[in-house]
């Protein structure tokens, strides 16, 4: 009989863990949407070396995921941006690159498949002095190939950004274009085109104001 | 490689002197004669050719030219002695003087370096063939070739540092060969031979370090003909080599005359096709372009290994691990081919392959430098196939008039990029730039690949000697990019449009031994820069040609 019992007890506390669950997860459920970034300049190009390489002013575009607005680069040893573009390279604010809690890693696959960040992932951190990034550097490595026949960068199909923010939330990101106006330039555009077109971005994200892994 | 041409000669005896001079579009001339003197157990053939164009560049502006200026001499001597009626000896020379003027482009991450210069090569050949006839069944063949080529490259880059390319290829063979007719029905032939080939280059290691291959090989092919209706023909080639693994080729086919109007081939077989010495050796670094290197397998893992203990690679990818002896390319073939004599004016055939392509060498990055500069290197990893047919067919109208053409349907794929994208992890971006999963249907092939071809040649030739013929060329659109975000070629990605080439050429053959051409070359002037450098836009030329009436008294 005392066996019975703690068996209904049991079965009657689960069936209240479960009716909680049900109810926390409907004031959860904010519909989260995607919000586009388009043209994003980072550090575009001015010219054309004599040694035939591009030239540009090295600049970093920072950027923050919570307000969706670029952050002014005097604002870089603080906590108000969250990633950073300078031209195929992407920075998250963790490391050398910034004081924040920021971290990232590449995932394979769709950006609407990615609705849980798993729990066994592990976020990498910037160290620029091993040349060493969160978001790997160089083609076909982490968001980009580049093709040195046609000189074009496209971003990979089904790569994902995952972000820990500077505050240590957590984003999703996919590229969904280098150029201007957010098309790939063809092949047979002009070496002009090809200059002063690329260095754009324009790219998708979610970020999740609750601290959930969640999407 | 470089340095290994096949030397083709006439051996028919025809005129003793022949003349020919062609000019045409971009100051291309192209002269040459061949003289033909016979005694009773000499006959002795020359030939020498001059060969001069400007080049041409077809993108407006460019200061790189797709075929540039050349200037090349070469000659040809050759003599046949017939020491005794069983026995004869030829003995054959050739040798190449060229000139290239270069000016190339380099391109690299977005740097483009131009530079300009010189090449020189000097190509000499030289063979002895020794044949005896023992019997009525029994003859056999020993052949030597010894080649030498010699390339080198002395470029100005316009930021001032000269770049020299040397290249020294040396090629030796021996060979004997001996045909045994066994039976009235059954003919067997044997040989065996060896081959050693060496090349000095400044992009192997050093231009004075010999990078050495030496191959040994065997074969022996089997005919045997039970019937008039029925061939069978078998074979092997064993080869050795000191670089990479040794290989088999078997080969096994199959006639079968049905009647006068049709017969019919079978053959399946097994070739290969050896890394190359680049693949092998080279050791380059393009400092002019962004210090990529590039190293052979043979010691891609030693020099990498060093560059690593210096502290100077940045990052290994996990390929870096799989280096090792190449193996070579194999392709496992069948064919089977149906020829139709139709009537006395008219044949037709089908052909329909299949090839398995595995172990294709690829270049791969196998890790990067503390600069972020790529290193790569060459492994066995793709696995291909081609297929598909191919209808031939000619007809003559009348005395004057016939038409001859082809077409051929074809399909490639890379075996493990469907694989892939039937396990569904191969995604393509849409036009906005969000990833989807790929479907299999989308996919194309290998690159460069078209998978309609058409050829289609009119004849018209008059008793008086004047002569006519009109060829058109279709082929249709082929994969040249991949700029939708996949490693794999599918609908998205970047095409060469189809296209359609037309030439054309007349002439009148005289009695008295001048024979003269014109022609025009790409008469609607289709021309596609990018993808077609090899096609020079609307090109015309003539030539005339003399061939002195046969004198000898014989």
């Amino acid at each position: 009989m005392k066996k019975n019992l703690t068996k209904i007890a049991l079965f009657l506390s689960l069936g209240l863990a479960l009716v909680a669950c049900r109810k926390d997860e409907e004031t959860i459920v904010v519909p989260l949407s995607a919000i586009t970034v388009k043209d994003l300049a980072a550090d575009t190009v001015t010219g054309l070396g004599i040694d035939g390489r591009p030239q540009s002013a090295g600049t970093t575009t920072y950027y923050s995921l919570v307000d969706n607005k670029v952050i002014a680069s005097t604002e870089v040893a603080s906590t108000k941006w969250d990633i950073a573009f300078s031209s195929t390279k992407i920075l998250v604010n963790s490391g050398t690159s910034g004081p924040g809690l920021g971290g990232a890693f590449v995932f394979k696959g769709l950006f609407d498949d990615l609705k849980t960040i798993p729990a066994d992932s592990s976020f990498a951190t910037d160290n620029s002095n091993a040349a060493s990034f969160a978001i790997p550097l160089g083609s076909g490595r982490a968001w980009y190939t580049y093709d040195g026949l046609t000189t074009l960068v496209s971003p990979i199909a089904g790569r994902v950004l995952v972000i820990r923010t500077a505050t240590g939330k957590f984003a999703k990101i996919e590229i969904l274009n280098y150029y201007k106006g957010g098309v790939t330039l063809p092949a047979t555009a002009s070496v002009n085109d090809k200059l002063f077109k690329q260095r754009y971005y324009t790219f998708r994200y979610i970020y999740q104001a609750n601290g959930s892994k969640t999407f | 490689m470089a340095g290994v041409i096949n030397i083709i000669t006439d051996a028919t005896m025809g005129a003793p002197l022949t003349m020919g001079l062609r000019f045409g579009t971009y100051n291309t001339l192209d002269a040459n004669i061949e003289t033909k003197l016979q005694t009773k157990n000499f006959q002795y053939q020359g030939f020498i050719n001059s060969y001069n164009t400007d080049g041409y560049s077809i993108r407006p502006n460019s200061n790189s030219r797709v075929t540039t200026p050349i200037d090349r001499y070469s000659t040809t001597q050759q003599i046949k002695w017939d020491i005794s009626s069983k026995t004869n000896l030829v003995l054959n020379t050739r040798f190449t003087n060229e000139q290239i003027q270069n000016e190339i482009a380099v391109a690299n991450n977005g740097v483009t370096i131009y530079s300009i210069g010189k090449e020189k090569i000097n190509d000499v050949n030289a063979s002895a063939t020794l044949n005896h006839r023992f019997s009525k069944t029994l003859k056999t063949s020993l052949r030597t070739y010894t080649t030498t080529y010699d390339a080198v490259q002395n470029l100005l880059t316009i930021n001032g540092l000269p770049y020299r390319d040397v290249l020294n290829h040396n090629f030796k063979r021996i060979e004997n060969q001996t045909d045994w007719d066994v039976s009235k029905n059954m003919q067997a032939v044997f040989g065996t031979g060896a081959v050693w080939e060496g090349v000095k280059s400044s992009r192997y290691d050093s231009e004075k370090v010999r990078k050495q291959n030496d191959i040994q090989y065997a074969f022996t092919q089997w005919e045997w003909k039970p019937s008039e209706q029925f061939t069978l023909i078998g074979g092997v080639r064993f080869d050795q080599n000191t670089q990479f693994a040794s290989a088999y080729s078997p080969k096994l086919s199959m006639l079968y005359k049905l009647n006068p109007q049709h017969q019919f081939r079978l053959s399946v077989g097994q070739g290969f096709k050896a890394p190359d010495f680049r693949q092998l050796f080279l050791d380059f670094t393009n400092a002019a372009a962004g210090s990529y290197s590039v190293f052979g397998s043979a010691q891609a893992q030693q020099v990498i290994a060093k560059l690593d203990a210096l502290g100077q690679i940045g990052n290994l990818f996990p390929n870096y691990y799989l280096l090792k002896a190449l193996k070579p390319e194999y392709s496992n073939g069948m064919h089977f081919t149906w020829d139709w004599k139709i009537n006395s004016r008219s044949a037709a055939s089908l052909q329909l392959f299949r090839n398995d392509i595995k172990n294709l060498i690829e270049s791969q990055q196998v890790g990067t430098y503390i600069s972020g500069a790529q290193i790569y290197s060459y492994l066995n990893i793709g696995r291909a196939f081609t297929t598909g047919f191919e209808i031939e067919g000619q007809h003559r109208f009348n005395s004057n008039w016939s038409v001859n053409g082809g077409y051929q349907f074809l399909l490639t794929g890379d075996k493990d990029q469907i694989a892939e994208i039937k396990s569904g992890t191969v995604y393509t971006k849409n036009s906005q730039g969000y990833s989807r999963l790929m479907k299999l249907n989308e996919y194309v092939g290998l690159p460069n690949t078209s998978k309609h071809k058409l050829q289609v040649k009119l004849n018209y030739n008059s008793p008086k000697g004047y002569y006519l013929n009109v060829r058109a060329i279709y082929r249709s659109k082929w994969a040249v990019n991949n700029n939708n975000g996949n490693e794999v070629f599918d609908n998205g990605d970047v095409f060469a449009s189809g296209y359609v080439a037309i030439n054309s050429a007349a002439g009148k053959s005289f009695k008295n031994g001048i024979s003269v051409l014109a022609g025009v070359d790409n008469i609607s002037n289709y021309i596609d820069a990018t993808n077609l450098p090899n096609l020079p836009g609307r090109t015309f030329y003539t030539s005339i040609k003399y061939q002195l009436q046969k004198i000898n008294k014989k």
